[in-house]
């Protein structure tokens, strides 16, 4: 079982690293697929029903979205990063970041032991001991969510709408006029 | 072992938004951080053996809060995923309408701008 | 009925119905955002000098002692950052009522700009890391389209920039707050600093560095600062205002000294950090500020600048170092703010930033010459304007610390903002007419209103350090902040 973790970990990396080194765009569109289902069956192994089925949607969404942006008539592929010296300064970078992050992990709880096990006045004890009387929720998560945490909902509601807004913002077609024209909406896309 | 293989994962997006030129994938970069950091939430509540956090009639109350994984990351990251989703959208947003003002996804190209 | 949640739950509102009845009519959607930002204003004046107050978002008190809901938290920092924010913000939709004309889709603008404010009031507000990240999103989400708002290359470029380098902010406070969770079991501030305790591992340092790079990127602290100078110019000039002026401070700074002061407890090594990534940002942003051509770009580098003293005060972690940095924080917002206004002006009367260009402004321009003097002398810190008071005191508050070397470089730096602001004023309202000074001509009644009242409060806003103003104002507001670890106890009512 925690095999099984590491093997679709080291999966999502290698997906990852075609995603981000292969030349053809159409391909790093659905290597990147490949990472986020590679973690709806993490997600489906780690006992998180609800969050596995989110991202099948997400996935799907974002590939359509950038399948869609990278439809593009005479598309010039190329290769390449910014420069050498930047990318081996980069590469060191996250070496350290790295090598720092091993030792530290060491400090948290091993994985498959959580927090809330050692710690008495973790609240998420208290989800679990009175989730079904306090809401009426069996689904603790949705307790969690539609409840206890509601508000966190709701701001994500909003960023919704807000990247919505702000979407439709980007893609308008004129975005400057004369004080005294009139406007016409049209959007480009 | 299995943190630093999520790390190593947040490691390579922070690296393709650090070094690549083409648009779209930095962008892909982006979500990979995103998946990265989801992964590391839901590795922190796992608990070994456990069982999904949805109570059922033939369950014992005190036994299913000792063996259920955290639901708190869990809900953490259904909420951080359609955040995400919000961001890339708009983002991609972008990246079209500069490739409609450039004709390239080529971030040397698209330099009007100096640091 | 409470206050607090409804420093969010207004702005939000407006913000989707705005957009609803405000298409067809650009008027009722200026009439509507101005309502709205004066009711925050109003609000946030009447809850000054006001104790602690803990509001359980639905009605999920702590039991036995552990927090079970998400709580919003109305102390001294919080309210004062309520203020910043609500003041600059309806000055400047006062200012954008015939300013944004120039732009279609009104609406969606004062949209954006409401969700932007409810994202600022929330972060100010919550006493939950998790909440603190969905705010800061939204708040980020908002600024990303508005620096796009005008669609024209620069404009993209920029709000690409900026997104990418706020998205990768975003991941690293995440990533914090996640390592936060799983060695503490809890996302409440409160319950987190009771935990933590300022005993650390070498793993709350590995956190802290995520935090400070991630906010510190958001605030644009020198390493980090390179969306900065494309981002607040290419903004519209009113979201150039808000983005230097409260932005850049709350989801940046505040949020930075909040998660560092009261919920990890300051460590002589990280106010060492904050006192070191404060006198970089203020000497390399003064340095680069100096060579600009572009009258915003100038201003953004100016920010840096000056958001380095506010690190700074905050670095020394003393009462009056923290006090101090507040007393600046506030100035800063309300002289910037100005200052970018004036550019704003400027580029609508003449149509270009550029220094080469301009010049000989002040016959035509008279209230947008004076009002930019008044500001570029209180940012330069000439008495009695408000900027000196406020340099004053962090250079007085490093003395008091013994960190001498540090004081002397804000001394430094002061004397070049100056030479900075008189080089810009010469080229931009005095000297030699330039090409664009013909036609131009003063700008509209409500841009002029706000401006002067901006100029105003840069007069008057020294007295903010009068012993009666600093009681209920400044002090309760540091005394959080210094006292760092009894905010848990404050909160949670232990």
């Amino acid at each position: 079982m925690l095999e099984l973790m590491g093997l679709l970990l080291i999966f999502m990396i290698i997906a990852a690293i075609v995603a981000i080194e292969t030349r053809d765009l159409l391909a790093a569109v659905i290597s990147v697929t490949a990472v986020g289902f590679g973690s709806v069956i993490a997600f489906f192994y780690m006992r998180a029903p609800d969050v596995a089925i989110v991202p099948i949607v997400v996935e799907v969404l974002i590939l359509v979205i950038l399948i869609r942006a990278t439809l593009r008539v005479g598309l010039k592929t190329f290769v390449g990063n910014r420069d050498f010296f930047g990318m081996m300064v980069t590469i060191a970078m996250l070496l350290v970041i790295f090598l720092a992050g091993i030792r530290v992990f060491n400090d948290l709880p091993a994985f498959g032991e959580p927090v809330m096990a050692k710690m008495m006045d973790a609240p998420s004890r208290i989800y679990l001991a009175n989730g079904l009387n306090d809401t009426g929720a069996a689904n603790i998560v949705t307790a969690v969510l539609l409840d206890y945490r509601a508000y966190d909902t709701l701001g994500e509601a909003t960023v919704l709408f807000t990247s919505i807004i702000g979407a439709i913002a980007i893609i308008r077609k004129k975005a400057r006029k004369k004080p005294s024209e009139p406007e016409v909406e049209e959007w480009t896309v | 072992m299995h943190y630093a293989l999520c790390l190593a994962l947040f490691l390579v997006g922070l690296y393709g938004v650090m070094v690549k030129r083409n648009l779209i994938k930095i962008v892909i970069s982006l979500v990979i951080l995103e998946s990265a950091v989801n992964m590391f939430i839901i590795m922190i509540g796992y608990r070994k053996d456990g069982i999904a956090p949805i109570m059922s009639k033939m369950m014992d109350p005190e036994v299913f809060a000792s063996r259920s994984v955290d639901p708190i990351p869990q809900a953490l990251v259904l909420t951080a995923i359609v955040i995400g989703l919000g961001v890339t959208a708009m983002t991609v947003a972008l990246a079209m309408r500069l490739y409609e003002k450039y004709g390239t996804y080529d971030i040397k190209e698209i330099r009007n701008l100096k640091g | 009925m409470q206050i607090i949640p409804l420093f969010v739950a207004i702005p939000l509102g407006a913000a989707f119905f705005i957009p609803m009845v405000g298409r067809k009519n650009p008027r009722l959607s200026d009439t509507l955002a101005n309502i709205t930002t004066l009711a925050l204003f109003l609000m946030a004046l009447s809850v000054i000098g006001k104790a602690t107050q803990v509001y359980w978002m639905g009605g999920w008190v702590p039991r036995l002692g552990i927090p079970v809901g998400i709580n919003l938290v109305l102390d001294g920092v919080s309210i004062f950052m309520l203020v910043t924010i609500t003041l600059i913000s309806f000055l400047v939709t006062i200012y954008s009522i015939h300013y944004m004309d120039k732009f279609t889709s009104k609406a969606r603008f004062y949209s954006l700009f409401l969700l932007m404010v409810a994202g600022m009031n929330g972060v100010a507000l919550t006493g939950d890391l998790f909440n603190l990240y969905v705010f800061l999103e939204i708040t980020s989400i908002a600024s990303y389209a508005l620096v796009a708002f005008g669609g024209q290359h620069e404009e993209l470029e920029a709000s690409f920039k900026y997104v990418v380098l706020g998205c990768v902010a975003s991941t690293l406070v995440l990533l914090g707050i996640a390592i936060t969770y799983a060695m503490t079991g809890s996302l409440n501030m409160a319950q987190v600093s009771t935990i933590i305790g300022g005993n650390f591992k070498p793993i709350h340092l590995f956190t802290m560095a995520l935090f400070i790079s991630g906010f510190g990127l958001k605030a644009a602290l020198v390493p980090f600062h390179a969306w900065l100078p494309d981002a607040h110019p290419s903004a519209p000039a009113p979201i150039s205002a808000m983005l230097s002026g409260v932005v850049i401070k709350t989801i940046g700074i505040y949020a930075l000294v909040r998660v560092m002061l009261n919920v990890f407890g300051m460590t002589p090594l990280t106010s060492y950090i904050l006192l070191v990534l404060g006198t970089i940002s203020m000497v390399v942003g003064v340095l680069l500020c100096m060579g600009q051509d572009d009258i915003k770009r100038f201003l953004a580098y100016s920010s840096i600048s000056q958001i380095g003293y506010i690190v700074l005060g905050f670095g020394l972690g003393t009462r009056l170092g923290i006090a101090a940095a507040l007393f600046h924080l506030i100035n800063h917002a309300v002289f910037k703010s100005l200052l970018f206004l004036n550019s704003g002006a400027v580029e609508y009367a003449t149509g270009t930033r550029d220094f080469s260009k301009l010049g000989g402004l002040k016959d035509k321009m008279p209230v947008t010459t004076t009002t930019a003097v008044i500001g570029s002398m209180s940012i330069a810190g000439v008495p009695p304007l408000s900027g000196f008071w406020s340099k004053l005191f962090i250079i007085v508050a490093c003395v008091q610390a013994e960190r001498y070397g540090f004081a002397a470089w804000a001394a430094g730096v002061s004397v070049l903002t100056l030479a900075a602001y008189l080089r810009m004023l010469k080229r931009t309202f005095y000297g030699q007419p330039g090409e664009a000074q013909p036609a131009a001509r003063e700008v509209p009644m409500s841009m002029k209103l706000s401006m002067v009242a901006l100029a105003a409060l840069c007069v008057v806003m020294g007295m903010l350090w009068m012993p009666h103003a600093q009681r209920t104002f400044l002090i309760p507001a540091a005394r959080v902040l210094q006292e760092g670890l009894t905010y848990a106890s404050s909160v949670l009512g232990m």
